[in-house]
Protein backbone atom coordinates (compact mmCIF):
# COMPACT_ATOMS: atom_id res chain seq x y z
CA UNK A 1 0.00 0.00 0.00
CA UNK A 2 2.99 2.32 0.03
CA UNK A 3 2.87 5.06 -2.54
CA UNK A 4 -0.84 5.89 -2.22
CA UNK A 5 -1.75 8.85 -0.03
CA UNK A 6 -3.44 8.52 3.35
CA UNK A 7 -6.56 10.20 1.93
CA UNK A 8 -6.74 7.68 -0.93
CA UNK A 9 -6.30 4.79 1.47
CA UNK A 10 -9.00 6.08 3.82
CA UNK A 11 -11.40 6.66 0.91
CA UNK A 12 -10.74 3.14 -0.39
CA UNK A 13 -11.39 1.65 3.04
CA UNK A 14 -14.70 3.52 3.52
CA UNK A 15 -16.48 3.30 0.19
CA UNK A 16 -19.75 5.22 0.31
CA UNK A 17 -18.94 7.10 3.52
CA UNK A 18 -18.18 10.82 3.60
CA UNK A 19 -14.46 11.47 4.10
CA UNK A 20 -13.61 15.06 4.96
CA UNK A 21 -10.34 16.85 5.48
CA UNK A 22 -10.54 19.64 8.05
CA UNK A 23 -7.49 21.47 9.38
CA UNK A 24 -5.23 18.74 8.01
CA UNK A 25 -7.13 16.00 9.82
CA UNK A 26 -9.13 13.32 8.02
CA UNK A 27 -12.53 12.41 9.39
CA UNK A 28 -15.02 9.84 8.18
CA UNK A 29 -18.75 9.96 8.98
CA UNK A 30 -20.48 6.61 9.27
CA UNK A 31 -24.07 5.66 10.13
CA UNK A 32 -24.50 4.51 13.77
CA UNK A 33 -25.26 0.89 12.82
CA UNK A 34 -21.81 0.66 11.18
CA UNK A 35 -19.94 2.23 14.13
CA UNK A 36 -18.12 -0.87 15.38
CA UNK A 37 -17.42 -2.01 11.80
CA UNK A 38 -15.94 1.37 10.95
CA UNK A 39 -13.55 1.29 13.92
CA UNK A 40 -12.62 -2.33 13.09
CA UNK A 41 -11.86 -1.38 9.47
CA UNK A 42 -9.57 1.41 10.70
CA UNK A 43 -7.60 -1.05 12.80
CA UNK A 44 -7.53 -3.99 10.36
CA UNK A 45 -7.25 -2.32 6.93
CA UNK A 46 -5.65 1.04 7.72
CA UNK A 47 -3.25 -0.04 10.44
CA UNK A 48 -4.73 2.37 13.02
CA UNK A 49 -3.42 0.40 15.96
CA UNK A 50 -3.30 3.38 18.30
CA UNK A 51 -6.58 4.31 20.00
CA UNK A 52 -6.26 7.89 21.22
CA UNK A 53 -9.66 8.86 22.61
CA UNK A 54 -13.41 8.57 22.25
CA UNK A 55 -15.92 11.23 23.24
CA UNK A 56 -19.05 13.00 22.05
CA UNK A 57 -20.32 16.45 21.04
CA UNK A 58 -23.77 17.74 21.96
CA UNK A 59 -25.16 19.12 18.70
CA UNK A 60 -28.55 20.04 20.22
CA UNK A 61 -31.50 19.12 17.97
CA UNK A 62 -29.18 17.30 15.58
CA UNK A 63 -28.36 14.80 18.32
CA UNK A 64 -25.01 13.67 19.65
CA UNK A 65 -21.94 13.11 17.57
CA UNK A 66 -19.78 10.29 18.87
CA UNK A 67 -16.17 10.85 17.90
CA UNK A 68 -13.17 8.55 18.06
CA UNK A 69 -9.58 9.50 17.25
CA UNK A 70 -7.25 6.78 15.95
CA UNK A 71 -3.70 6.87 14.65
CA UNK A 72 -1.53 4.69 12.45
CA UNK A 73 2.20 4.63 13.00
CA UNK A 74 4.56 4.27 10.10
CA UNK A 75 8.29 4.91 9.87
CA UNK A 76 8.95 8.57 10.56
CA UNK A 77 5.33 9.68 10.66
CA UNK A 78 1.92 9.21 12.24
CA UNK A 79 -1.34 9.21 10.26
CA UNK A 80 -4.47 10.37 12.03
CA UNK A 81 -8.08 9.42 11.50
CA UNK A 82 -11.25 10.64 13.21
CA UNK A 83 -14.26 8.33 12.95
CA UNK A 84 -17.62 9.96 13.69
CA UNK A 85 -21.25 9.00 13.88
CA UNK A 86 -24.39 10.86 14.86
CA UNK A 87 -27.09 9.44 17.12
CA UNK A 88 -30.51 10.94 17.92
CA UNK A 89 -30.99 12.92 21.12
CA UNK A 90 -34.11 11.05 22.25
CA UNK A 91 -32.44 7.65 21.79
CA UNK A 92 -28.70 8.12 22.50
CA UNK A 93 -27.48 4.56 22.04
CA UNK A 94 -24.46 3.34 20.09
CA UNK A 95 -22.53 0.08 19.92
CA UNK A 96 -19.43 -0.27 22.08
CA UNK A 97 -15.99 -0.45 20.46
CA UNK A 98 -14.34 -1.94 23.54
CA UNK A 99 -14.23 -5.26 21.66
CA UNK A 100 -11.93 -3.62 19.09
CA UNK A 101 -9.85 -1.51 21.46
CA UNK A 102 -10.05 -2.63 25.09
CA UNK A 103 -8.94 0.79 26.31
CA UNK A 104 -12.05 2.37 24.80
CA UNK A 105 -14.07 1.17 27.80
CA UNK A 106 -12.65 4.00 29.95
CA UNK A 107 -13.67 6.56 27.36
CA UNK A 108 -17.12 5.03 26.97
CA UNK A 109 -17.64 5.20 30.72
CA UNK A 110 -16.70 8.86 30.69
CA UNK A 111 -18.91 9.57 27.66
CA UNK A 112 -21.78 7.71 29.32
CA UNK A 113 -21.38 9.79 32.46
CA UNK A 114 -20.88 13.17 30.80
CA UNK A 115 -23.45 12.88 27.97
CA UNK A 116 -25.82 10.12 29.10
CA UNK A 117 -25.04 8.05 26.01
CA UNK A 118 -25.64 4.29 26.33
CA UNK A 119 -23.21 1.78 24.84
CA UNK A 120 -24.34 -1.66 23.78
CA UNK A 121 -22.62 -4.98 23.28
CA UNK A 122 -24.45 -7.60 21.20
CA UNK A 123 -27.56 -5.45 21.42
CA UNK A 124 -27.59 -5.31 25.23
CA UNK A 125 -27.04 -1.98 27.02
CA UNK A 126 -23.87 -2.13 29.12
CA UNK A 127 -24.22 -1.25 32.82
CA UNK A 128 -21.41 1.33 32.79
CA UNK A 129 -20.12 2.64 36.09
CA UNK A 130 -19.34 6.31 36.66
CA UNK A 131 -15.77 7.45 36.35
CA UNK A 132 -15.17 11.00 37.54
CA UNK A 133 -18.34 12.38 39.12
CA UNK A 134 -19.42 11.76 42.70
CA UNK A 135 -22.02 9.02 43.12
CA UNK A 136 -24.84 11.33 44.13
CA UNK A 137 -24.31 13.62 41.11
CA UNK A 138 -27.39 14.06 38.97
CA UNK A 139 -27.43 14.92 35.29
CA UNK A 140 -24.93 14.88 32.45
CA UNK A 141 -22.71 17.95 32.75
CA UNK A 142 -21.41 18.07 29.16
CA UNK A 143 -24.90 18.26 27.70
CA UNK A 144 -25.61 21.79 26.57
CA UNK A 145 -28.90 21.96 28.50
CA UNK A 146 -27.13 21.19 31.79
CA UNK A 147 -27.06 24.19 34.13
CA UNK A 148 -23.84 24.56 36.10
CA UNK A 149 -24.32 25.10 39.84
CA UNK A 150 -21.90 28.05 39.75
CA UNK A 151 -24.18 29.77 37.22
CA UNK A 152 -27.16 29.47 39.57
CA UNK A 153 -25.48 30.31 42.87
CA UNK A 154 -24.30 33.76 41.80
CA UNK A 155 -25.91 36.48 39.68
CA UNK A 156 -24.39 37.32 36.32
CA UNK A 157 -22.11 40.37 36.67
CA UNK A 158 -23.05 41.50 33.15
CA UNK A 159 -26.73 41.96 34.03
CA UNK A 160 -26.09 45.51 35.21
CA UNK A 161 -26.53 48.35 32.76
CA UNK A 162 -23.88 51.08 32.42
CA UNK A 163 -24.43 53.53 35.25
CA UNK A 164 -25.82 50.86 37.55
CA UNK A 165 -24.29 49.40 40.71
CA UNK A 166 -25.15 46.68 43.21
CA UNK A 167 -26.17 49.24 45.83
CA UNK A 168 -28.31 51.33 43.51
CA UNK A 169 -30.06 49.19 40.95
CA UNK A 170 -31.84 51.36 38.43
CA UNK A 171 -35.57 51.22 38.94
CA UNK A 172 -36.84 51.90 35.47
CA UNK A 173 -35.44 49.70 32.74
CA UNK A 174 -35.33 51.29 29.35
CA UNK A 175 -34.36 48.05 27.64
CA UNK A 176 -34.89 44.35 28.14
CA UNK A 177 -32.41 42.87 30.57
CA UNK A 178 -29.36 41.38 28.86
CA UNK A 179 -28.97 37.63 29.29
CA UNK A 180 -25.71 35.74 29.82
CA UNK A 181 -24.59 34.03 26.60
CA UNK A 182 -24.37 30.25 26.61
CA UNK A 183 -26.47 29.76 29.75
CA UNK A 184 -29.87 28.07 29.33
CA UNK A 185 -32.82 30.42 29.85
CA UNK A 186 -33.74 30.58 33.59
CA UNK A 187 -37.38 29.79 32.81
CA UNK A 188 -36.29 26.42 31.45
CA UNK A 189 -33.99 25.39 34.29
CA UNK A 190 -35.06 22.11 35.79
CA UNK A 191 -36.82 22.63 39.12
CA UNK A 192 -36.92 26.38 38.61
CA UNK A 193 -39.80 28.32 40.11
CA UNK A 194 -38.86 31.74 38.78
CA UNK A 195 -40.18 32.62 35.38
CA UNK A 196 -38.91 35.36 33.09
CA UNK A 197 -39.07 38.79 34.59
CA UNK A 198 -41.82 40.87 33.00
CA UNK B 1 9.70 43.40 39.25
CA UNK B 2 9.25 39.65 39.61
CA UNK B 3 11.48 38.31 36.88
CA UNK B 4 8.83 38.60 34.19
CA UNK B 5 11.16 40.61 31.96
CA UNK B 6 12.43 37.53 30.13
CA UNK B 7 8.92 36.56 29.02
CA UNK B 8 7.66 37.26 25.49
CA UNK B 9 6.02 40.72 25.26
CA UNK B 10 2.52 39.39 24.65
CA UNK B 11 2.52 37.00 27.63
CA UNK B 12 -0.78 36.88 29.51
CA UNK B 13 0.26 37.35 33.11
CA UNK B 14 -2.26 39.75 34.57
CA UNK B 15 -4.79 42.25 33.18
CA UNK B 16 -4.14 45.93 33.85
CA UNK B 17 -6.76 48.68 33.76
CA UNK B 18 -6.51 52.31 32.65
CA UNK B 19 -9.42 53.65 34.60
CA UNK B 20 -9.61 56.88 32.58
CA UNK B 21 -10.29 54.95 29.39
CA UNK B 22 -13.13 52.91 30.88
CA UNK B 23 -16.63 54.15 30.07
CA UNK B 24 -18.27 51.38 32.17
CA UNK B 25 -20.00 50.15 29.03
CA UNK B 26 -20.18 46.61 30.54
CA UNK B 27 -18.99 44.91 27.34
CA UNK B 28 -16.10 43.07 29.06
CA UNK B 29 -18.29 41.93 31.97
CA UNK B 30 -20.89 40.61 29.54
CA UNK B 31 -18.44 38.83 27.26
CA UNK B 32 -16.41 37.25 30.07
CA UNK B 33 -17.09 33.49 29.90
CA UNK B 34 -15.84 33.00 33.46
CA UNK B 35 -18.07 35.75 34.94
CA UNK B 36 -15.05 37.20 36.73
CA UNK B 37 -15.36 40.94 35.95
CA UNK B 38 -17.43 43.06 38.33
CA UNK B 39 -18.29 46.64 37.44
CA UNK B 40 -20.28 49.20 39.41
CA UNK B 41 -20.90 52.66 38.03
CA UNK B 42 -23.18 55.61 38.64
CA UNK B 43 -24.75 58.20 36.39
CA UNK B 44 -23.72 61.76 36.83
CA UNK B 45 -25.55 64.71 35.32
CA UNK B 46 -23.49 67.59 33.99
CA UNK B 47 -25.15 70.92 33.32
CA UNK B 48 -24.78 71.96 29.71
CA UNK B 49 -21.67 73.99 28.99
CA UNK B 50 -23.47 76.89 27.41
CA UNK B 51 -26.19 77.06 30.01
CA UNK B 52 -28.85 76.88 27.31
CA UNK B 53 -28.59 73.32 25.97
CA UNK B 54 -29.74 70.12 27.57
CA UNK B 55 -27.92 68.59 30.56
CA UNK B 56 -25.68 65.67 29.68
CA UNK B 57 -25.28 62.46 31.65
CA UNK B 58 -22.17 60.35 31.87
CA UNK B 59 -21.27 57.11 33.63
CA UNK B 60 -18.68 57.25 36.39
CA UNK B 61 -16.83 54.08 37.31
CA UNK B 62 -17.15 53.16 40.98
CA UNK B 63 -15.83 49.64 41.10
CA UNK B 64 -13.87 47.54 38.61
CA UNK B 65 -12.66 44.19 39.90
CA UNK B 66 -11.28 41.08 38.25
CA UNK B 67 -11.48 37.82 40.19
CA UNK B 68 -8.31 35.97 39.21
CA UNK B 69 -9.50 32.83 40.98
CA UNK B 70 -12.04 32.52 38.14
CA UNK B 71 -10.26 34.21 35.21
CA UNK B 72 -9.18 31.76 32.53
CA UNK B 73 -6.85 34.18 30.73
CA UNK B 74 -8.79 33.96 27.46
CA UNK B 75 -8.19 37.66 26.64
CA UNK B 76 -11.72 38.25 25.38
CA UNK B 77 -12.16 41.28 27.67
CA UNK B 78 -8.92 42.85 26.40
CA UNK B 79 -10.00 42.32 22.81
CA UNK B 80 -13.61 43.46 23.24
CA UNK B 81 -12.78 46.73 25.03
CA UNK B 82 -13.56 49.51 22.53
CA UNK B 83 -11.53 52.11 24.43
CA UNK B 84 -8.29 50.20 25.18
CA UNK B 85 -8.83 50.30 28.92
CA UNK B 86 -7.55 46.74 29.47
CA UNK B 87 -4.03 45.56 28.71
CA UNK B 88 -1.99 42.43 29.31
CA UNK B 89 1.00 42.57 31.59
CA UNK B 90 3.47 39.67 31.72
CA UNK B 91 3.58 39.78 35.55
CA UNK B 92 2.45 36.43 36.86
CA UNK B 93 3.59 36.29 40.48
CA UNK B 94 0.52 37.27 42.50
CA UNK B 95 -0.34 34.08 44.33
CA UNK B 96 -2.22 34.57 47.61
CA UNK B 97 -2.83 32.59 50.77
CA UNK B 98 -6.48 33.64 50.81
CA UNK B 99 -8.63 33.17 47.71
CA UNK B 100 -10.47 36.45 48.38
CA UNK B 101 -7.23 38.35 47.84
CA UNK B 102 -7.25 37.17 44.22
CA UNK B 103 -10.00 39.67 43.44
CA UNK B 104 -8.02 42.70 42.31
CA UNK B 105 -9.89 45.96 42.69
CA UNK B 106 -9.32 48.93 40.38
CA UNK B 107 -6.41 50.45 42.33
CA UNK B 108 -4.48 47.21 42.09
CA UNK B 109 -5.43 46.74 38.44
CA UNK B 110 -4.15 50.26 37.76
CA UNK B 111 -0.82 49.42 39.47
CA UNK B 112 -0.32 46.58 36.99
CA UNK B 113 -0.46 49.16 34.19
CA UNK B 114 3.11 50.25 34.99
CA UNK B 115 4.31 46.74 34.10
CA UNK B 116 2.62 46.64 30.67
CA UNK B 117 5.36 46.53 28.02
CA UNK B 118 5.24 48.88 25.02
CA UNK B 119 3.71 47.25 21.95
CA UNK B 120 6.28 45.35 19.86
CA UNK B 121 7.75 47.31 16.97
CA UNK B 122 6.17 46.79 13.58
CA UNK B 123 7.73 44.52 10.99
CA UNK B 124 9.65 46.16 8.16
CA UNK B 125 7.26 47.55 5.46
CA UNK B 126 4.26 46.90 7.70
CA UNK B 127 1.28 49.21 7.45
CA UNK B 128 1.56 51.97 10.08
CA UNK B 129 -0.95 52.07 12.91
CA UNK B 130 -4.31 53.60 11.97
CA UNK B 131 -3.99 56.21 14.71
CA UNK B 132 -0.69 57.47 13.28
CA UNK B 133 -2.08 57.59 9.74
CA UNK B 134 -5.11 59.55 10.98
CA UNK B 135 -2.93 62.01 12.92
CA UNK B 136 -0.65 62.58 9.95
CA UNK B 137 -3.61 63.17 7.67
CA UNK B 138 -5.02 65.72 10.13
CA UNK B 139 -1.65 67.45 10.36
CA UNK B 140 -1.40 67.72 6.56
CA UNK B 141 -4.88 69.17 6.39
CA UNK B 142 -4.15 71.86 8.99
CA UNK B 143 -0.93 72.87 7.17
CA UNK B 144 -2.80 73.56 3.97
Amino acid sequence: MTGSTWLARVEAAYVGAAVEEEFGLLSVDVPPDRWTDAVTVARESLGCTFFDWLSAVDELEEGFRVVCHLAARRTGAVEHLVVRTRIPRDHPVVASVAGVFGGARWHERETHEMFGIEFTEDGAVLPLEGLLLPEEFEGHPLRKDFVLASRVARPWPGAKEPGESDERPRAARARRRALPPGVPDPGQWPGSTTQDEP
Amino acid sequence: MTGAEWLPPRSRGVIALIEENCTSCMLCARECPAWCIHIDSRQETLPSATGRGRDTTRNVLERFAIDYSLCMYCSICVEVCPFDALHWSPEYAYAEGDIRELTHEKDRLREWMWTVPPPPTLDEHAEPAKEIAAAEKAARRSRR
